[in-house]
């Protein structure tokens, strides 16, 4: 069977703490339980999350869409955002879970990865080291999405050209957010192929593509 | 100590915390010393630091199985639980001194341990029968007894007997369930601790697939299915000087194309064509299956081209080689000499070489057309897959010539005795979706199309299969098994009845329903591989 593996990388630095970190995991939920309306995403589709901010956690592994319960998701009191972290950690994860095609084996469809920060790396180094190693995992599709006023766009930038802006932390713009990200991965399930490019829906009036 | 914790556990008011504890600060006080005593006292049992009280979000000790297993998991989110398992501390009672508060107190402390717990239940899916243990005893030490409110209304039962969750859900969704305890000191009029519970219940993917008819006025339209079937009625042979004329059974040929659930759903048209063509009177059989790019936006278009070229090219360069070519191949078949091999492989090539080789450039053509607005459109966009036959009986054997790009298959096979040649290789990539396409121009080098044809001359055999990887994923899972006999073997059983919704093809001579009911086999059901589906068979 293939899967579509899709990982999820969430910020959960100190200024993500309260409404913001309630409304992702309100978004979350939204989104597995649109997912699992989707024949397709029940089928196929296989989930994994990692927080970061001053730790960086896989908080779940890659998990079928049928089995899995979304985890607790916590925030420290404050603290960096340690997002190059977080992608040194997502290669591994991805090295160690996406199945690639092999004689004896059938391939996992290329993975989707779906970043959510409200701020910018404060590891700019490592961020900027593992950039590379990135591009090198054959992501079927990057989409990154900055929030809240503090948030940079620019080092997102450099990781894909599919940066999102959403305005505010509050329960809407992440309900749209992650309203997408099903809508993304519904698509992507089927779509993948002959182009390299992933065809997206299009995006919520809430979210700004980046000049 | 963090006393704003301990006051939000006893579900006293944010905004008036402060408040409450500069009114009360000296009856506090006095509360908290008699407590004090009895905890330095080595005969109080009631033991623990309260600043544990406080409950973290982190998940610490986890007190059953890991949830990937099928039990429900309680996992405690408090700390408190670690050093005091009783789940007794010292908030009890707590600047309450008189009786009915300190039981209220130990309640609501008891209730919060409670609600720290990470208590959860794997997800059940609908009509499918869902047991889970759970046992009370172990999993939560202070409670006796516990009901589960709402899972009756989803189908399921708790029995405190077996300790188990069991029964058929009905329902689809995101269950709450309340959790309702009993402290295990419970007498008639003390509280219940109440906790909810999601349990989730998937739906039945079969059940959430709709089929939405393609609209008819989408560009480059094509029907959602197809099917044909070439029959080929038996001849007399010539015998000699009128005896021995004898009735001889020719081979007929079947295809089906069937719309994938996938595109179903979203009422996109099929991708996936196919082209028979038998020419009477040299008595060549000529297939043609191409499946056309998921990603690409007139893929249906690309592989209709591919197929329907395929067939023209090959019917004007089989009668152009005719003869020679069919000299040739005796030949081979007489001496299979690399001399001869070359020859007739030469002349294949100037067939289904150059027919594959057209299809791109009939494609190219179609791209090039401009629209209304006088736009051409990308090759990229026509990207499909290609896989040809040509057949024919010769008096010695059949003649097999094959040319393959993409994923999918073909295969010649014989059931009795055992034979099987897989006529190319599959184009895959590290990554499932990832192929080769006819309108890719690295494909179409001389060089690179060479190598991509195949023949052979048998004596016989069962049938000859051409298949989109919307077939070949699902039967066969990998390259490696499309090599092996016993899954060609599993294949034709299973075209032969032997699968799940007892249907059958009827690969009797000149059957021609058994294009139906090809039709029907393609619906078979198979998780997670809903592409277009299109097989076509020589028997």
């Amino acid at each position: 069977m293939r899967r579509l593996p899709v990982y999820l990388l969430l910020d959960t630095s100190g200024s993500m703490r309260g409404e913001p970190i309630e409304s992702v995991k309100v978004g979350l939920e939204t989104m597995v339980a649109t997912l699992r309306q989707d024949p397709f995403a029940l089928e196929s589709v296989w989930i994994s999350i990692i927080t970061f901010d001053r730790e960086v956690k896989q908080i779940m592994p890659l998990t079928e869409l049928e089995n899995m319960q979304l985890p607790e998701i916590q925030t420290p009191e404050s603290g960096p955002t340690h997002l190059g972290a977080a992608l040194e950690l997502l290669c591994r994860k991805v090295d160690a879970e996406v199945r690639m095609s092999t004689p004896e084996q059938k391939g996992d469809w290329m993975p989707l990865l779906f970043i959510m920060t409200d701020g910018k790396p404060s590891d700019l180094q490592k961020y900027n080291e593992m950039l590379p190693e990135i591009k090198k995992r054959h992501f079927g599709g990057i989409i990154a999405c900055a929030a809240g006023a503090k948030s940079d766009v620019k080092p997102l930038g450099l990781l894909t050209d599919q940066v999102y802006s959403l305005d505010t932390t509050d329960s809407a713009t992440f309900r749209q957010f992650f309203k997408w990200v099903s809508a993304s991965v519904s698509t992507g399930n089927r779509s993948i192929g002959a182009t390299d490019e992933l065809l997206l829906p299009p995006p919520p009036p809430e979210v700004h593509t980046v000049i | 100590m963090d006393w704003n914790t301990i006051l939000q556990e006893l579900g006293i008011d944010d905004t008036r915390r402060a408040d409450f504890l500069d009114k009360y600060q000296d009856r506090i006080k006095e509360a908290i010393l008699p407590l004090w005593d009895e905890f330095s006292n080595p005969a109080g049992e009631e033991k623990g630091d309260p600043a544990d009280c406080r409950p973290e979000q982190e998940p610490a000790a986890t007190v059953s199985e890991h949830r990937e297993e099928s039990a429900a998991t309680v996992e405690n989110t408090a700390t408190v639980e670690k050093n005091n398992p009783n789940g007794k501390n010292m908030i009890t009672g707590a600047g309450l001194p008189d009786d009915k508060a300190r039981e209220k107190a130990k309640n609501e402390a008891f209730e919060a341990q409670i609600k720290g717990k990470y208590i959860s239940f794997p997800n059940g899916k609908i009509n499918r029968e869902y047991t889970v243990p759970f046992d009370v005893e172990t999993q939560l030490p202070d409670i006796s007894e516990v009901e589960f409110i709402g899972l009756d209304r989803i189908g399921l039962q708790y029995d405190p007997e077996t300790k188990q969750i069991t029964g058929i859900p009905t329902q689809v969704g995101d269950h709450k369930i309340d959790m309702r305890c009993k402290r295990k000191d419970w007498t008639e009029g003390k509280p219940f601790i109440q906790k909810e519970i999601t349990l989730y219940i998937n739906a039945d993917p079969k059940s959430l697939w709709k089929n939405i008819p393609t609209p008819a006025d989408v560009e480059y339209y094509k029907p959602d299915s197809d099917k044909a079937f070439v029959k080929v009625e038996s001849k007399q042979t010539k015998g000699f000087l009128g005896l021995g004329k004898k009735e001889m059974r020719r081979k007929d040929m079947i295809a089906a194309s069937q719309r994938g659930r996938s595109h179903a759903l979203e009422g996109k048209p099929r991708d996936d064509d196919f082209k028979l063509y038998f020419d009477e009177p040299a008595e060549w059989y000529v297939m043609a299956v191409a499946d056309g790019a998921g990603s690409a936006k007139y893929s249906r278009k690309g592989s209709q081209i591919a197929c329907q070229t395929v067939v023209e090219v090959c019917k004007a360069k089989l009668a152009e080689a005719g003869k020679v070519f069919e000299q040739q191949i005796t030949e081979f078949q007489r001496n299979k000499s690399d001399e001869n091999r070359k020859k007739t492989g030469d002349t294949l090539y100037g067939i289904i070489g150059t027919a594959a080789f057209q299809a791109k450039i009939e494609i190219e053509k179609e791209a090039a057309q401009k629209d209304s607005q006088g736009k051409m459109k990308a090759v990229k966009d026509f990207s499909s897959t290609l896989l040809i036959a040509i057949c024919k009986k010769f008096d010695s054997g059949w003649f097999v010539g094959a040319f393959w790009v993409g994923d999918g298959g073909i295969g010649l096979y014989h059931q009795e005795p055992e034979f099987l040649k897989i006529l190319g290789e599959p184009d895959g990539g590290e990554f499932a979706g990832q192929t080769r396409f006819i309108t890719m121009p690295e494909v179409m080098q001389p060089k690179e199309i060479y190598r991509r044809l195949r023949f052979d001359v048998v004596d016989d055999f069962t049938a000859l299969i051409l298949m989109t990887d919307g077939v070949t994923d699902p039967k066969f899972e990998t390259d490696a098994n499309l090599n092996k006999i016993e899954k060609w073997h599993a294949l034709w059983d299973d075209l032969k009845g032997k699968n799940e919704d007892n249907i059958t093809v009827d690969f009797s001579d000149d059957s021609e329903q058994a294009a139906d009911q090809l039709l029907k086999w393609l619906d078979f059901w198979s998780k997670g591989n809903h592409d277009d589906r299109t097989i076509a068979i020589l028997f």
